[in-house]
């Protein structure tokens, strides 16, 4: 589904990412892990064109994405991606916020997209909040809401940039029960994550970043169990423990 | 210039490749607003040269309406009956006035303005002819033309009861007032060693003499009278062999002149202008009432002005915002040419008076334009851009304070720049100088009073045609003083009230 090719991203003169080349099928659920620094964030947010990569090329479903006659809105709208922070609309009540980008993006009539974001609201276990304002809401009813509202463009694929650290931690669970959810439902997706215990649990592959480059491309049951480079020892060592 | 647009339009909107990264997104919204300023100065420069090389309307056709110009604060030459809430202008010279233009088969259009705009209002042709009490005086016949003395007028020293300041040698050493840009003032700087000093009104000269900051002031006795009449304190002595007289004025080589010669001979012949003269110059009594007594019958007539007030108000934060939108995304485009010009825009309205840019507003653009811009617009106009100054940049840092996170997750969604703006960043910004944007309304409510400069009938001008009227100063000002707090302080509680609003909802 998604096939990355030679992926290099600099800001000014720090090299982020160094030549990464690898590729997602459909169904697949990618975990990807590294130490801080190791470029996830940048990687993740080069699939779906936040950050335009420096060299390289993505392909979504065989169209070369990072081409100059690629629509970027198209692409987003079929990738989409849950942040760290949530970034719910304030302004907006929690449905609004579900049903906005389906309106105006995809042409969804009001009753549709109605009917799509209620059915969402209830499968994250919100449906009782859906006219509230997200100041009202927990940390953890905030990103169920961010992944509903993600999911109500029918995307292709979901990114989730580590969606459960900023929360507290008895609420990591219910997000990523819906991430679990998710995953079993078939969608394809791709999850920044220091949540060992789920990548290892819930992902059927993991992608191991050190200083921008791709150290290990496996199973979870290899990686966990028997790492290949030095720097995914230490690493696992450090999270294990 | 058809091609030149074109490939402009291709420049703006053809390369789509700018718009895939964030980047790029970032340059698409200079080149929406870059679509809609091209196309707002094409239609400007269209118009604006359309109405330079437009055939100038020949200037020597006598219209079938004349427009006279006045000062209607001089009672009882011209001035507002405003009993009863309604108001027209009357007087003396508007009734000579009317005479004329029925003689000549026109029909008669008064408009007032400030005095010291009547005769660029002249120049400019925004008026055929003015009646205000004039004097030809030999500057101001380089200017404009005259016709002959309608009313011949005795100038008067007007002083407190008891100071002895009869004659022109008593006021040796004395600081004398007069009207700016009037004859008397031209008597005044004769006078040897008296100190001169004007003021734009006979009612401000008055005070001044009350106040005592002004000894004596030279005023014409029709209205010295009417004025030592009001104040028991203040007398007047003619000034012997001193006559003065009011002429009407015209734009330099009006075909009129000689026509309302003609019916100012006919008049004086009939005894139409004495008629006249007993109609409005007879002693008028002593009021009995006290000022605010006076007043309230007049109330209504001010009240009138709060719709213009408040209309004027909305009208330019109304577009003063939507500018301010537009300036406030320059502000913020990567594109640095746009940047530089919202900046430059701002900082030429925060650098300049507003009175100025307004003064020059009314009266450059019939000047320049050939279209006679109304005070209200000019004024609605003039505030407008200057508060699009203003509120731009409380607009740019309100876009800026909202979450770099609420970009992103739009973009992620999907959404394109404009929708994103819209829909997303500016609600959160509006929010954000909600506060800043309630007192650049008042500030505007109350800075609009200025337009009485240039005439507007707003709540301001109608007080000072109440005090013009009733020879009364600080009554009308304390009850326009009153309007305006009441609808100052009913606006601030209006915007907390919504504040709290909004902030529930979020």
């Amino acid at each position: 589904m998604l096939r990355v090719e030679d992926l290099y991203k600099s800001f000014g003169p720090l090299n982020v990412l160094e030549g990464i080349t690898t590729a997602i099928g459909q169904g697949e659920v990618v975990a990807i892990l590294g130490p801080s620094g190791s470029g996830k964030s940048t990687f993740l947010r080069c699939m779906n064109l936040l950050e335009q990569p420096t060299q390289g090329h993505i392909f979504f479903k065989d169209e070369d994405i990072t081409a100059p006659k690629c629509d970027i809105l198209k692409v987003r709208s079929n990738i989409v991606m849950v942040f760290q922070h949530f970034n719910l609309f304030p302004h907006m009540t929690v449905l609004q916020n579900v049903i906005y980008a389906p309106m105006k993006v995809k042409g969804l009539s009001k009753d549709q997209a109605r009917g799509v974001g209620m059915d969402l609201l209830t499968k994250v276990g919100l449906a009782e909040k859906a006219d509230v304002y997200p100041s009202r809401l927990s940390g953890g009813q905030k990103q169920r809401v961010a992944i509903a509202r993600a999911l109500a463009m029918q995307p292709d694929m979901v990114l989730f940039d580590e969606p459960t650290s900023a929360l507290d931690p008895e609420m990591v669970k219910e997000v990523l029960e819906v991430m679990q959810d998710l995953a079993r439902s078939g969608m394809t997706m791709a999850i920044v994550t220091h949540e060992m215990g789920f990548a290892r649990e819930v992902a059927n592959r993991i992608l191991f970043l050190n200083e921008g480059k791709l150290a290990e491309d496996t199973t979870p049951d290899a990686f966990f169990s028997n790492p290949q480079c030095d720097r995914a020892k230490i690493f696992l060592e450090k999270m294990l423990k | 210039m058809d091609r030149l647009l074109c490939s402009l339009w291709v420049w703006l909107t053809g390369a789509r490749s700018a718009a895939r990264s964030p980047r790029g997104l970032h340059r698409r919204l200079p080149r929406f607003w870059a679509i809609a300023i091209v196309v707002c100065l094409a239609i400007s420069f269209n118009t604006g040269w359309l109405t330079l090389f437009a055939p100038p309307a020949p200037a020597q056709d006598i219209p079938k309406v004349l427009t006279m110009g006045t000062s209607a604060d001089y009672k009882p030459f011209e001035f507002y009956d405003t009993t009863g809430g309604e108001s027209k202008i009357v007087g003396y010279d508007v009734d000579v006035a009317q005479r004329i233009a029925k003689d000549l088969g026109f029909e008669l259009k008064i408009q007032d303005m400030d005095f010291n705009g009547l005769i660029p209002a002249l120049q400019s042709g925004r008026v055929d002819f003015v009646m205000a009490g004039m004097t030809p005086t030999a500057e101001r016949k380089k200017t404009i033309d005259f016709s002959d003395i309608y009313y011949s007028a005795q100038n008067t020293i007007i002083a407190t009861q008891g100071s002895n300041l009869t004659t022109i040698e008593s006021l040796k050493g004395k600081t004398v007032g007069a009207q700016l840009g009037s004859l008397q003032q031209e008597v005044a700087q004769k006078i040897p060693g008296a100190k001169v000093t004007t003021r734009n009104r006979v009612p401000d000269l008055i005070q001044e003499l009350n106040a005592g900051r002004i000894d004596a002031a030279i005023v014409e006795d029709t209205i010295a009278k009417s004025y030592a009449n009001i104040y028991p304190d203040l007398k007047f002595t003619v000034i012997p062999n001193n006559e003065g007289g009011y002429a009407i004025a015209f734009p330099k080589g009006s075909k009129l002149v000689p026509e309302f010669n003609r019916v100012i001979a006919a008049m004086k012949q009939d005894g139409n202008l004495d008629q006249f003269a007993k109609k409005w110059f007879e002693d008028q009594g002593k009021p009995t009432e006290t000022g605010f007594q006076r007043i309230i019958p007049r109330i209504p007539f001010i009240l009138g002005g709060i719709p213009v007030t408040l209309g004027f108000t909305f009208a330019s934060l109304f577009f003063g915002l939507i500018l301010a939108i537009i300036l406030a995304i320059l502000k913020i485009s990567s594109f640095k040419p746009l940047r530089w010009f919202a900046n430059a825009y701002t900082s030429i309205f925060r650098g300049v008076p507003l009175i100025v840019t307004l003064t020059l507003i009314y009266f450059a653009t019939p000047q320049l334009t050939g279209y006679k811009i109304e005070a209200f617009q000019a004024g609605v106009i003039t505030f407008a851009l200057n508060s699009a100054a203003y509120v731009s940049e409380t607009l740019r840092a309100g876009i800026m304070a909202v979450d770099k996170g609420q970009r992103e997750a739009a973009m992620a969604l999907g959404v394109p720049y404009r929708m994103m703006m819209q829909d997303v960043i500016m609600p959160q910004a509006f929010k954000n100088i909600l506060p800043a944007l309630v007192n650049e309304f008042i500030n505007l409510l109350k800075d609009s009073a200025l337009v009485s400069t240039i005439g507007a009938a707003d709540l301001l001008r109608r007080a000072t045609i109440v005090g013009a009227e009733t020879y009364l100063y600080f009554e009308p000002l304390i009850i326009v003083a009153i309007i305006y707090y009441v609808m100052v302080m009913g606006l601030t509680i209006a915007a907390s009230f919504l504040e709290k609003r909004l902030q529930k909802s979020a």
